[in-house]
C-alpha cells in the first residue's frame, strides 16, 4: 500500500507529460490538414451588433477575407487589435470577426472603443460555428481565397511577421 | 566577431556544465576520488561564463548588429538605448540566456553559503543543478540560438522591439520573474539528493528554506511587476486577467508558498519530510511547465513567444526527464521507518497541514483550468472549449477565504501542543474594529458602502490583526516583539493588504465612456472631465496624439496625459492610459477612436486602492526577502 501511494505522483505526472505529448505531436498536423482548401462551414447565427439580424455562409461575399475569432475575455486578441484595425486600412482584405462565446455588450464596447476592423462580426455564443471550424482558442485566423476555399489558418496573435509568413503569398495570388 | 565570441563561451558553458553534472557524481558514486572538483571553483567559472556570453549579447544590440537575427527582430536603430538593453531579454531567445544565467547565479549562492559537513551531498546537490543548467544551454543552442547569424546580406534596420514592451516595468519584470522561476532549482536540487542519501529531514529543510524564500520574493515582485504593467498598458484597466501564463507563474508561487511553509515545519520538528520533498519538486515542476506553456506556443496568450513545435518537444523532453525521474527515485526509494513527532489537532503543525493542503489543492484546480482544454481536446478528440475567469474567481474565492481565515490565528498556535483558543474573542473585537474603521474611511471617501467588498475588507482586517498580534502578551515589549517576527509581520500583513485592493477595487471602481471635442466637459462621478486639448508629438521611435485631459473635484484640478502612439518600424499602434496616481485612488483615462475631425472618445476610470494590491505584494516580497536572509545569518 506505501509503494502504491509512493508511486502516485510518479504515475499521475507520467499521464500528464504524455497528454501534453501527444497534444504537441498531432496539434500542428490537425490543425494544418482539416479544413485547408475546404469551403467555409454552412452557419446561421446572428449579428454580434443586432442579433435578430441572421447571417450565413452567404454573407460573406466580400473575398478574399480574413476570418478573426476573438473576445473581449482574450487579451491576445487586444494584443493584434491593432494590426487588424491596421490590416483594414491598409490592404483590399476584407475581415470578418467570430466573436466566441463573449459578452455582447462588453464586445460591442471594445469595437466602439478601440475601432472595428470587422466588416461585420458573427455573434457565436455557444461557440457552434467555432466548433465546425475546429477553433482552438481565441485569437485564431483562417484566410478565405477568392473562391471562397480555407487556405491557411493561425493559431494565436496575427502580427506583421505572422502576416508575412503565412498570409501575405495568398493575397498576391 | 563578438556574436561568435559569445556563441563559443556558450558552447564552453554547455560542456563545462555537463562536467559539473557528471564528474562529482562519479566521484561519490563510483568512488573515483580523483574526480573531485572544487565545486566553488566550479560555480565560479560557469558564472563568469555564462556572465561574458550574455555580455556580448547585450553588446550586440546596443552596437546595433542587426546581422544577428535576434537583435534585427528585436531591436531597432532609432531605439533608445535603454530598450536595447532590455530587448536582450524581451523575445525568447535572449531571455534563455538569462534564465542560464539566474540559475548558475542561484548555483553559486548555494555552494557559497551553504555551511555542510557533508561534502558528498553538497556535490550531488551541485551536479543535479549542473544537469539542468546543461539541458537549459543545450535547448538554447539547439533551437533557440541568440547569436545566429543573417549573412551574408544582413538587414540595414531591425524589426523593432514589441512596442508594448518598451516599458520600464516589462524591462524589470521578465529578470525578476526568470530569477524566481530559476531559484526554484536549489529546493529541487537538494530534495532529490535528500532522497538518495536519506538525509535527515531537519537538515536538508534548513538547507533549502533560505532559497526559497528568496525565489519566493523575486516571483512575487515579478508577478506584481507584471499587474502593474498589465494594468497600465494594456489600455483596459484591469489588474489580473487569468491569462495561461499569468496562471503559469501563480500556480509555482502558490507551491513555493507552501514549501516554505512546509519547510518551516521540517526544519523546527523534523516532520512533513516526504511532503516537503514532493513540493520542492512540484514547485520546480510547475515552474519548467509554465515555461513549456509559454515558449511551445500550446496555449495562445498575450505572452506567447514565437511558434516552434521543436521548441515544445524539446521542454517537454526536459520536464519529463527531471521530473519523471526524480518522481521515480522518490517511489522506490524506501525511506524506512520515518519518525514523525506527534501533533495535536489544534498545534502549530496542523495548522501548517492545513495551510499546505489549502494552498496545494488551490494550486492543482488552477493548473487544471489551465490545462483543462487541452486535456478535453485530448479526449473528446478535437472538440475545444476555453476556461475563463469566471471558473477561476469561483475556485479563488473559497480557498482564499479559507486560507485568510487561517492566516488570523496561525501566528497563536504553538508547537506539538494543543492551543488554547482564548484569544479569539479578543482578535475577533480587534478584527471588527479594524474592519469598521476602514468601512468608515471607504464610507468618508467615496459616499457609498458595497456590501460586496465587506467579506474581503473583514478578511483582510482578521490576517491584519491576527499578524500583529496585539493580544499575545510576551515577556517581550510590543516593539520588540513585533520585530523579531519582522519578516512575518511584513509578508503576512502585505497579504492583508492586498486583500483590501483586491476587495475594494472590485466593488469600488467606476469606468464611463465619453465622447468629447477639445474643450468640452462632462460630469463622471463627483469628476468634472475637461478634455483640454490634443496635440501631436514626436517620440523617439514613435509619433503620437496627445491628449490632455483634466479631472476637476472640485478642489483639486488633476492634467492627465493619454496617448496613441504608432510605432514608425512597425505600425503597430499603442494606447497610452494617463494615470493618476494616489493611494486611494487613481484617476485613469484612456483614448480611444477619433470620431469626427476632433472628436474623440475617453474611457475615464476610476480605481480605488488599487495601489494597495501591489504596495500588498511588495510586503510580501519584502517579508520573505527578510525571511530568507536570516536564515543565512542563524548559522
Amino acid at each position: 500500500m506505501k509503494k502504491i501511494i509512493d508511486a502516485l505522483p510518479l504515475v499521475v505526472f507520467a499521464l500528464l507529460i504524455i497528454v501534453l505529448f501527444s497534444f504537441l505531436s498531432d496539434k500542428d498536423d490537425q490543425l494544418e490538414t482539416a479544413l485547408i482548401d475546404s469551403s467555409f462551414p454552412d452557419f446561421n447565427l446572428g449579428a454580434l451588433s443586432d442579433e435578430s439580424r441572421l447571417l450565413t455562409k452567404r454573407d460573406i461575399i466580400k473575398l478574399p477575407a480574413l476570418i478573426n475569432v476573438w473576445a473581449t475575455w482574450c487579451i491576445a486578441c487586444r494584443v493584434e487589435h491593432p494590426f487588424l484595425m491596421k490590416l483594414k486600412e491598409e490592404s483590399r482584405l476584407t475581415i470578418y470577426g467570430l466573436n466566441y462565446k463573449d459578452n455582447k455588450f462588453k464586445a460591442l464596447e471594445l469595437l466602439e472603443r478601440d475601432g472595428n476592423p470587422f466588416e461585420f462580426s458573427i455573434y457565436d455564443f455557444e461557440g457552434r460555428l467555432a466548433i465546425d471550424l475546429g477553433v482552438y482558442g481565441a485569437p485564431e485566423t483562417f484566410f478565405i481565397d477568392k473562391n471562397g476555399l480555407i487556405r491557411e489558418r493561425h493559431v494565436g496573435v496575427i502580427d506583421e511577421r505572422v502576416w508575412e509568413e503565412k498570409f501575405s503569398k495568398y493575397l498576391n495570388e | 566577431m563578438i556574436p561568435e565570441f559569445g556563441h563559443l563561451i556558450l558552447i564552453v558553458h554547455l560542456i563545462l556544465s555537463l562536467l559539473g553534472g557528471t564528474l562529482p557524481l562519479l566521484a561519490v558514486y563510483g568512488n573515483y576520488r580523483s574526480l573531485e572538483i572544487s565545486l566553488k571553483k566550479l560555480s565560479f567559472m560557469l558564472f563568469i561564463l555564462i556572465t561574458i556570453s550574455f555580455l556580448s549579447l547585450i553588446y550586440s544590440f546596443l552596437v546595433d548588429d542587426f546581422s544577428v537575427a535576434y537583435v534585427a527582430q528585436n531591436s531597432n536603430i532609432n531605439l533608445p538605448v535603454y530598450y536595447k538593453l532590455a530587448a536582450t531579454w524581451g523575445a525568447h531567445e535572449g531571455s534563455l540566456v538569462l534564465w542560464i544565467l539566474a540559475m548558475n547565479a542561484w548555483l553559486i549562492g548555494f555552494i557559497f553559503f551553504t555551511h555542510s559537513k557533508d561534502k558528498d551531498f553538497l556535490s550531488t546537490v551541485f551536479s543535479i543543478s549542473c544537469q539542468v543548467i546543461f539541458a537549459f544551454s543545450l535547448f538554447t543552442l539547439f533551437t533557440s540560438n541568440p547569436f545566429e547569424r543573417i549573412l551574408p546580406i544582413p538587414p540595414l534596420n531591425g524589426a523593432d522591439l514589441n512596442p508594448s514592451l518598451q516599458d520600464f516595468a516589462f524591462t524589470v519584470h521578465p529578470p525578476l520573474l526568470y530569477f524566481g522561476y530559476s531559484g526554484l532549482l536549489i529546493p529541487f536540487a537538494i530534495a532529490v539528493a535528500a532522497i538518495l542519501f536519506k538525509k535527515d529531514t531537519r537538515e536538508w529543510a534548513s538547507y533549502s528554506r533560505p532559497w526559497t524564500l528568496l525565489s519566493c520574493s523575486f516571483l512575487t515582485l515579478g508577478i506584481a511587476l507584471g499587474s502593474w504593467w498589465a494594468y497600465y498598458e494594456l489600455g483596459w484597466g484591469g489588474w489580473w486577467f487569468w491569462d495561461p501564463v499569468e496562471n503559469a507563474a501563480f500556480v509555482p508561487w502558490l507551491l513555493s508558498v507552501a514549501l516554505f511553509h512546509s519547510l518551516i515545519t521540517s526544519q523546527n520538528r523534523g516532520v512533513f519530510g516526504k511532503w516537503s520533498i514532493l513540493l520542492s519538486i512540484f514547485a520546480f515542476a510547475t515552474s519548467l511547465l509554465g515555461t513549456f506553456l509559454v515558449r511551445s506556443g500550446i496555449l495562445t496568450s498575450v505572452h506567447a513567444f514565437a511558434l516552434d513545435p521543436e521548441r515544445g518537444v524539446f521542454l517537454l523532453a526536459i520536464l519529463a526527464f527531471f521530473v519523471i525521474g526524480s518522481l521515480f527515485i522518490y517511489s522506490i526509494t524506501d525511506f524506512g521507518h520515518v519518525e514523525e513527532n506527534k501533533y495535536e489537532l489544534t498545534s502549530k503543525e496542523f495548522g501548517f497541514l492545513l495551510n499546505n493542503l489549502l494552498l496545494v489543492v488551490l494550486a492543482i484546480s488552477i493548473l487544471f483550468g489551465t490545462i483543462f482544454p487541452l486535456i478535453y481536446e485530448a479526449f473528446t478528440g478535437g472538440k475545444q472549449i476555453s476556461v475563463g475567469a469566471p471558473y477561476f474567481e469561483i475556485i479563488l474565492f473559497p480557498f482564499a477565504l479559507a486560507l485568510g481565515l487561517l492566516q488570523g490565528v496561525a501566528l497563536y498556535l504553538s508547537w506539538g501542543k494543543s492551543s488554547s483558543f482564548d484569544f479569539l474573542p479578543r482578535l475577533l473585537i480587534e478584527s471588527l474594529s479594524i474592519f469598521s474603521l476602514i468601512i468608515l474611511i471607504l464610507f468618508v471617501l467615496f459616499d457609498n458602502l458595497y456590501l460586496s467588498s465587506f467579506a474581503t475588507i473583514f478578511l483582510a482586517s482578521w490576517i491584519l490583526m491576527g499578524t500583529l498580534q496585539i493580544t499575545k502578551k510576551r515577556n517581550l515589549s510590543y516593539w520588540n516583539f513585533l520585530r523579531k517576527r519582522l519578516a512575518v509581520t511584513f509578508a503576512h500583513a502585505g497579504m492583508a493588504i492586498l486583500i483590501i485592493g483586491v476587495g475594494v477595487v472590485s466593488s469600488y471602481s467606476l469606468e464611463k465612456e465619453i465622447i468629447l471635442a477639445p474643450g468640452d466637459s462632462t460630469e463622471f462621478s463627483d469628476q468634472t472631465i475637461n478634455f483640454q486639448s490634443i496635440d501631436d508629438l514626436l517620440g523617439p521611435n514613435y509619433t503620437s496624439k496627445s491628449a490632455v485631459v483634466s479631472f476637476d473635484d472640485g478642489g483639486e484640478l488633476s492634467n492627465i496625459v493619454t496617448e496613441k502612439r504608432t510605432y514608425l518600424p512597425s505600425g503597430q499602434i499603442t494606447t497610452e492610459a494617463g494615470i493618476q496616481a494616489d493611494l486611494f485612488k487613481d484617476l485613469y483615462v484612456s483614448i480611444g477612436d477619433n470620431l469626427q475631425s476632433n472628436i474623440w472618445s475617453f474611457k475615464v476610470q476610476i480605481k480605488p486602492f488599487i495601489r494597495w494590491i501591489w504596495l500588498g505584494a511588495l510586503l510580501i516580497a519584502i517579508g520573505s526577502f527578510l525571511a530568507g536572509v536570516r536564515q543565512f545569518k542563524r548559522r
